[in-house]
């Protein structure tokens, strides 16, 4: 008995994630150059700087969360077989959000006491984000895992920017003064742990089978993934609010073991895939989730002999980099030439010849480009721990490179 | 139409279809194991119940019309019903040996 498919209306206007792509392009390379002109703070170790403030939301926001955004603009409709609520809104919070990431990070820059006001429109800009979500899922016929993964990614999303403001208002008015590094330690943790991870696990469990054609696999483990990590969000930051060390102790444990399930689960998946040569970008994709695993265990190490502090910094930029950004760049080298092929060629499919997914994106530059981001990573976390100047500008002029050819090689996508 | 010609009509709308190309795995429909059934309901109406990969595939729409336009550009056809399943789903033994090959399983 054959079982008809639920419709899910029309593919998204390739426009909509496209805006989001280009602008996280230009805000890549802008934060890495940012970054490498203000070495000397970060090697000495001065994070809280207006320059790197600007560099680093200019990166978080401007290029990881605007990537996020057009990218879920494709893969909901994909992943939950229900078409955006509506696509007119998302041009306009493309606007809205695109206005407030620049001028947020401009401001950050030149005069941070002002940036309340570029930090509520692009609070606006990612609430009518959330919202959008929100209607979105709502539409979806049979919620599952992936759901809960997504969804508990907005909330984390929807905190973290709340935090982020109550911060601003906190460093403009006095408010709340006492709370500051409890705030931002939380801002910190859910922004990066709460919604990034939680929402490349979600899309993990979509894109993986699916580059991999892997079929026959179990999605048991994947409750207790989320289990797992969740439990250790919230340990962790009970942790900061009840100043209690051994909360915190095991906080890092539980995320280290949810994200080892996680590892674990995602092995077990491509153990049954049916391609057996997988894609370059796609193995640089599974290659940050081995680094996600590494950072885990030094981040709970750090916690357990109590130098956490000490290792703070480079943990977090190799979190940010080596497992949420090289995820990110893994699977928009494969999600991009799908969105621009489906734009060009879908109408003349079986009609006319028409190029692979591989022909439209140069492949052979996945390699070099690849490995340069992680060397040019693993230098910059060896220039801070070590204080070598040096070392951190040989990393960081790599990363700015690689942030260059990589932009390059998407936007050559286009001429396909 | 008799038997045999009905049976050669529908093994060249089969080889027609493999025109079609999935254009991530370089494989088309046909040794993919996507189409499930192929008849001719009326003399020059073709129906086809073919199912994906995986359901929300992003290439859905595409590989549809293109198994539609296949067969409706034949003389023979003037009309293709194109029906598309998740029941039962698709597994990699649905795959023809040539399909397996491709992919290196073989």
């Amino acid at each position: 008995m054959f079982m008809t498919p639920q419709s899910i209306g029309s593919e998204t206007n390739i426009k909509l994630p496209f805006s989001f792509i280009l602008f996280s392009i230009l805000a890549i390379i802008v934060s890495q150059v940012l970054f490498l002109f203000h070495g000397e703070a970060l090697i000495n170790g001065q994070f809280r700087i207006p320059a790197i403030w600007s560099a680093a939301h200019l990166f978080i926001l401007g290029w990881a969360l605007m990537i996020a955004m057009g990218a879920m603009y494709q893969l909901v409709p994909v992943a939950f077989l229900t078409a955006i609520w509506n696509e007119t809104f998302g041009f306009i919070q493309f606007a809205v959000t695109a206005l407030g990431v620049t001028t947020f990070a401009i401001t950050l820059y030149v005069a941070p006491h002002l940036a309340l006001v570029p930090g509520l429109v692009m609070l606006l800009g990612i609430l009518m984000f959330l919202f959008q979500m929100g209607m979105t899922l709502r539409k979806q016929a049979e919620p599952n895992i992936l759901t809960l993964f997504v969804g508990t990614a907005l909330i984390c999303l929807f905190l973290t920017i709340l935090l982020g403001i109550t911060l601003v208002i906190s460093m403009k008015t006095g408010f709340a003064g006492e709370l500051y590094p409890l705030l931002f330690k939380s801002h910190l943790l859910l922004g990066t742990a709460g919604w990034f991870t939680l929402l490349i696990f979600g899309f993990s469990y979509k894109m993986a089978p699916m580059f991999s054609l892997s079929h026959g696999y179990e999605m048991k483990l994947a409750k207790y993934v989320y289990g797992f990590y969740v439990s250790g969000l919230v340990f962790i930051i009970g942790s900061f609010f009840l100043n209690q060390v051994i909360l915190q102790k095991f906080g890092f444990f539980l995320l280290l073991i949810g994200f080892s399930s996680f590892l674990w689960h995602i092995v077990t998946i491509i153990k049954k895939r049916i391609k057996k040569k997988l894609d370059r970008p796609f193995s640089f994709a599974l290659l940050a989730i081995l680094f996600g695993e590494i950072i885990h265990l030094l981040a709970f190490m750090a916690v357990m002999t109590n130098h956490f502090s000490s290792f703070v910094g480079p943990l977090m930029v190799a979190y940010l980099m080596l497992w949420i950004a090289l995820s990110i760049i893994g699977y928009l080298y494969k999600i991009v030439p799908f969105l621009w092929w489906t734009h060009k060629y879908s109408k003349i499919i079986g009609k006319a010849d028409v190029p692979t997914m591989k022909d439209m994106i140069n492949e052979k530059l996945a390699l070099p480009l690849f490995i340069g981001f992680i060397l040019g990573i693993a230098i910059v976390s060896f220039g801070l721990v070590w204080k070598v100047t040096l070392l951190f500008y040989i990393g960081q002029i790599t990363v700015t490179i690689a942030s260059i050819v990589f932009g390059m090689a998407i936007l050559a996508v286009m001429k396909k | 139409m008799d038997v045999q010609n009905q049976a050669e009509l529908l093994d060249k709308i089969r080889n027609n279809l493999k025109r079609v190309l999935d254009p991530e795995l370089k494989l088309n429909v046909v040794d993919l194991g996507l189409i499930y059934d192929l008849s001719l309901v009326e003399e020059r109406v073709a129906a086809i119940t073919m199912t994906l990969t995986t359901p929300g595939c992003p290439l859905h729409d595409s590989i549809v019309s293109g198994v539609k336009y296949c067969v409706e550009e034949m003389e023979e056809i003037d009309r293709a019903e194109v029906q598309l399943v998740w029941e039962p789903a698709w597994s990699p033994d649905k795959m023809t040996e040539d399909g397996l090959r491709t992919l290196g399983r073989l």
